[in-house]
């Protein structure tokens, strides 16, 4: 059985449309990630499944159950804020336990979900205290907390890292994933950050302009992007997405760059209807080499030092800017002119419509 | 330059002001601890020794005063009582709640803050006879309960409050009214003792409709009952006495004032912003 | 939200009923009742106009609107210059400054029969302070409360005594929300005080400046209780104001239409000065 399922769901605020036809199903104790820009419809999804906003039409169903027309409090599940949202007169122990007494459950209960929630969490010397005395990241375990000693079938995460520094962002992130495994529920996470994205879910959920863009495992969506929206999106530096013209010779297609170099593809020819192409192609597989050494020559607009890797920055005579990678200790400066060598067996062709075309699986 | 120092001009201005300020409350105080039969022979007196708190102990020993005083109690805090409760309802729902008509229905509301009180006063009058109300306790404090800027200041509030709260406690299973008792309601409280003190102040301090709605003495709030003393000060107990009557009947709004100055200037101060 | 859409009208109903009952429903009855020969017990015969053309010929009303012009024209623009004064030299941090604000402003959580009690043996040549003042220089005492000419000053001092806190505050809260780098800015720029005031201090106070005017001005057209009971209006209405007109028709005389006339005429003022002073509010293009 399906834990969440998500069947035609749509909404409009007004004649704004927000979500087009959204339909998602999740394993059991699957961990699922809504990735995608703002104004996408993610956090309007994360909130129609919480009953925080109502569907115009279709259903939410979690463990067969439909909740679409419950109130939110009676859903089973749980949230955790983006920017916490503990009821500041409250003390900690107040905050977790609100809920469970308004669900008339026995005080004896309540005492052991909270003492369980907060060690578990680490906050057991907190418990007194007000949100207003904690830090951000003791805030934010109260936040969990509180989800927590709810027993949801489903956790619902808005952003939960976002408010946090980068070395609390990485605890927490160890943090959840360490959760997810104690408890048997599933996880809704919205986020705009593709490492949280990939680091944390099963499966990541590409949302844009009010649709699901692509729905996979982490690895899928970055391997075999759905679009060239999610290849753009997914993926730091973003992919080389570049204008080419087939050059049909063959069961692969050939395609030439705007410079003329061409470049063989893993990629089937058969399911084009023709029309313009977009040769996609991840930096790690744009090597700089020695000028004239590679594919084609380019000449370098801005580099980058990540330390064990360089990103350069550079430009085709064509006028086409393209990213590669160079190792560590690179000596390409802003200025050089240097080749690229292009890994045609990892390219993707993206068609007219924007629809991807990946390397045959094995090939 | 260092803007914590006053100009000498300034200062010595307004140190004369202050005095301006103070020379009549002093003059009162002093005309309260003189006896009323020195005072027949010349007011002057008041300035030298000797001096008594025997018009203060003429007050203690039974007086209309401490009546008034009740009365201005009960009425004072049951319309503080009553302002709050309907502004935080009504604040709420104006913030938080969807319903039919709510935006015409605060336009309607907002009205009221331009009708002053010479414009009603006189029909309520007479809707209050009808009624019955009048020299009554509900007759006092019902018109008090009318104001719209109690609503209009609450409903600010509300809408500052972060809406998240609210959706934390909605999957926290909590109904509306728990959301706004249990929630939103305790983040109130600045808001509650600002709202509070001017309704307090205001209540206490009301002159007119007190004056034509209680008509007989024991239903007198305090400043109708010293209007009626002051009238007729030759046939009471002499002038002593009634300053002595002015000093006691102003301590305890003194008081509330000094425990609650800072709401007050806070207010003063929301309200230019 | 999921809630029954009806709910909220069940928060709101509880003020609404009493506002429209005991607020709204008796203007409205004014402004009907202003329109007929109506006593304080139940009478009424219409009359259409009447009540309004008989007021604009009765020279005991315009009279009572003389003095109430009087009394807005000495009150105001002494109040609102003493008030703004006051707070430029009191918007300091120290010690001293925080006291003097509250001495300031004591006498605003006083009630009207209070100050006029105390006023009273202030003014009154027979037993006041300023008699005794009057006579430790040698002067005759003035009889502030009984000469036709002082009695409309005697209301404006008592008044202006009386209400000087809370436009000192509004003054003060405005200054405090001046952000200090623009003193530092002038004060670079060598400006003096009288300069830095009028070019900085002042225009950025405007809002403020409009709020306490439009406060004042309807407030003291409503001046009441300090006219009836320093000096019941007279001698012979020498300073009667308008609402103690109202008050002494209704409730002397038993002329609730005639009172109510007049209230209503009071009541197109005090609109006309606020909504006037909104006007003069409204943002404007140069203000920046």
């Amino acid at each position: 059985m399906n834990s969440l399922e998500l069947i035609n769901v749509r909404k409009a605020y007004g004649k704004t449309p927000v979500l087009d036809d959204i339909s998602l199903a999740l394993e059991p104790r699957e961990f699922v990630a809504f990735l995608g820009p703002s104004g996408s419809g993610k956090s309007t999804l994360l909130r129609i499944i919480a009953g925080l906003e109502t569907a115009d039409a279709g259903e939410v169903r979690l463990d067969g159950r439909r909740i679409d027309q419950l109130p939110p409090g009676d859903r089973g599940v749980a949230m955790v804020f983006q920017h916490y949202a503990l009821y500041p007169h409250m003390t900690v122990r107040g905050n977790m336990a609100f809920g469970l007494k308004n669900a008339h459950v026995p005080p004896a209960e309540i005492a052991a979900r909270v003492a369980e929630a907060a060690r578990i969490l680490e906050i057991e010397a907190h418990l007194d205290k007000r949100p207003g005395q904690l830090s951000g990241g003791q805030r934010q375990r109260v936040a969990i907390g509180r989800a927590i000693v709810k027993h949801p079938r489903l956790f619902l995460l808005d952003e939960p890292l976002s408010n946090l520094d980068a070395a609390l962002r990485m605890r927490t992130r160890l943090e959840l994933a360490d959760l997810r495994q104690r408890v048997d529920a599933a996880f809704v996470m919205v986020t705009h950050d593709q490492a949280e994205a990939m680091t944390l879910a099963d499966r990541i959920v590409v949302m844009n302009d009010r649709r699901i863009q692509q729905v996979g495992a982490p690895m899928e969506i970055y391997l075999r992007p759905a679009n060239s929206f999610v290849a753009r999106f997914v993926g730091s530096p973003a992919m080389n997405l570049l204008p080419v013209e087939p050059v049909a010779n063959g069961a692969l297609v050939r395609v030439r760059l705007g410079d003329g170099a061409e470049v063989e593809t893993r990629v089937a020819l058969n399911g084009f209807g023709g029309g313009t192409l977009e040769l996609g192609l991840r930096p790690e597989n744009v090597e700089v080499t020695a000028p004239g050494g590679g594919t084609t020559d380019a000449k370098v607009e801005l580099v980058e030092r990540l330390g064990e890797r360089t990103l350069v920055y550079a430009k085709l005579r064509s006028g086409d800017e393209i990213t590669g990678e160079d190792e560590g200790n690179s000596r390409v400066r802003v200025g050089d002119v240097v080749g690229l060598r292009i890994k045609g067996e990892r390219a993707h062709l993206f068609d007219a419509q924007g629809v991807g075309h990946h390397a045959e699986a094995g090939a | 330059m260092n803007r914590d120092r006053m100009p000498p001009l300034a200062l010595v201005l307004t140190l004369v002001g202050a005095a301006a300020m103070v020379a009549p409350l002093v003059w009162t105080v002093l005309l309260s601890l003189k006896s009323n039969a020195e005072l027949l022979q010349d007011t002057g007196a008041a300035f030298r020794g000797p001096y008594t708190l025997e018009n203060y102990g003429a007050i203690l020993k039974g007086d209309m005063v401490f009546r008034w005083l009740l009365n201005s109690l009960i009425v004072s805090l049951g319309t503080t009582a009553g302002v709050l409760a309907l502004s935080s309802l009504a604040g709420f729902a104006f913030a938080r709640l969807d319903f039919p008509f709510r935006r015409t229905l605060f336009v309607f509301v907002l009205l009221g803050l331009a009708i002053p009180e010479q414009a009603v006063i006189l029909p309520q009058h007479r809707l209050f006879a009808w009624l019955g109300l009048h020299n009554s306790y509900p007759g006092l404090i019902l018109p008090g309960l009318v104001g719209s800027f109690g609503v209009f200041f609450m409903t600010q509030y509300f809408r500052g409050l972060p809406r998240d709260l609210d959706e934390a406690a909605a999957l926290d299973g909590a109904s509306t009214f728990q959301i706004f008792a249990r929630v939103l309601l305790p983040l109130t409280v600045p808001a509650q003792a600002t709202l509070g003190v001017f309704t307090f102040l205001g209540s206490w301090n009301a002159y007119w409709w007190p004056l034509i709605s209680a008509t007989t003495s024991d239903r007198f709030t305090l400043t109708v009952g010293l209007a009626s003393a002051q009238a007729n000060y030759a046939q009471t107990n002499g002038l002593g006495y009634l300053m002595a009557q002015a000093v006691f009947a102003s301590l305890p709004i003194l008081i509330v004032y000094v425990l609650f100055q800072r709401q007050i200037v806070n207010a003063i101060g929301g309200a230019v912003k | 939200m999921r809630t029954a859409r009806w709910q909220g009208l069940a928060y709101v109903a509880p003020f609404l009923i009493l506002y429209a009952a005991l607020l709204i429903f008796p203007l409205l009855m004014g402004m009907g009742l202003s329109f007929y020969r109506a006593d304080l017990f139940g009478a009424k015969v219409w009359t259409g106009l009447g009540n309004y053309g008989r007021l604009l010929s009765d020279p005991v009303f315009l009279h009572a609107l003389r003095n109430t012009f009087k009394l807005v024209l000495l009150i105001v623009p002494t109040l609102t210059a003493l008030t703004l004064a006051l707070a430029v030299a009191l918007n300091r941090r120290t010690r001293g400054a925080a006291v003097l604000r509250g001495v300031f402003f004591s006498s605003s959580v006083l009630s009207v029969t209070i100050v006029t009690l105390i006023w009273r043996f202030v003014l009154t040549p027979d037993a006041g302070l300023f008699a005794e003042v009057a006579q430790a220089l040698g002067r005759e005492p003035l009889p502030w409360l009984s000469h036709p000419d002082l009695t409309i000053p005697a209301l404006a001092l008592t008044t202006i005594w009386w209400s000087i806190g809370l436009p000192m505050m509004l003054f003060l809260a405005g200054l405090q929300q001046i952000p200090s780098d623009m003193y530092e800015a002038a004060a670079l720029d060598r400006s003096s005080r009288w300069t830095t005031f009028r070019r900085i201090t002042l225009p950025q106070l405007r809002r403020t400046l409009l709020l306490v005017v439009m406060l004042q001005t309807a407030a003291q057209l409503q001046l009441f209780g300090q006219a009836q009971l320093l000096t019941a209006g007279g001698p012979s209405g020498a300073s009667r104001p308008v609402v103690l007109f109202i008050f002494e028709v209704a409730f002397v005389r038993w002329e609730l239409g005639y009172a109510l006339a007049a209230a209503e005429i009071l009541f197109t003022l005090v609109l006309l000065a606020t909504l006037a002073q909104y006007w003069a509010a409204r943002p404007r293009e140069d203000a920046r």
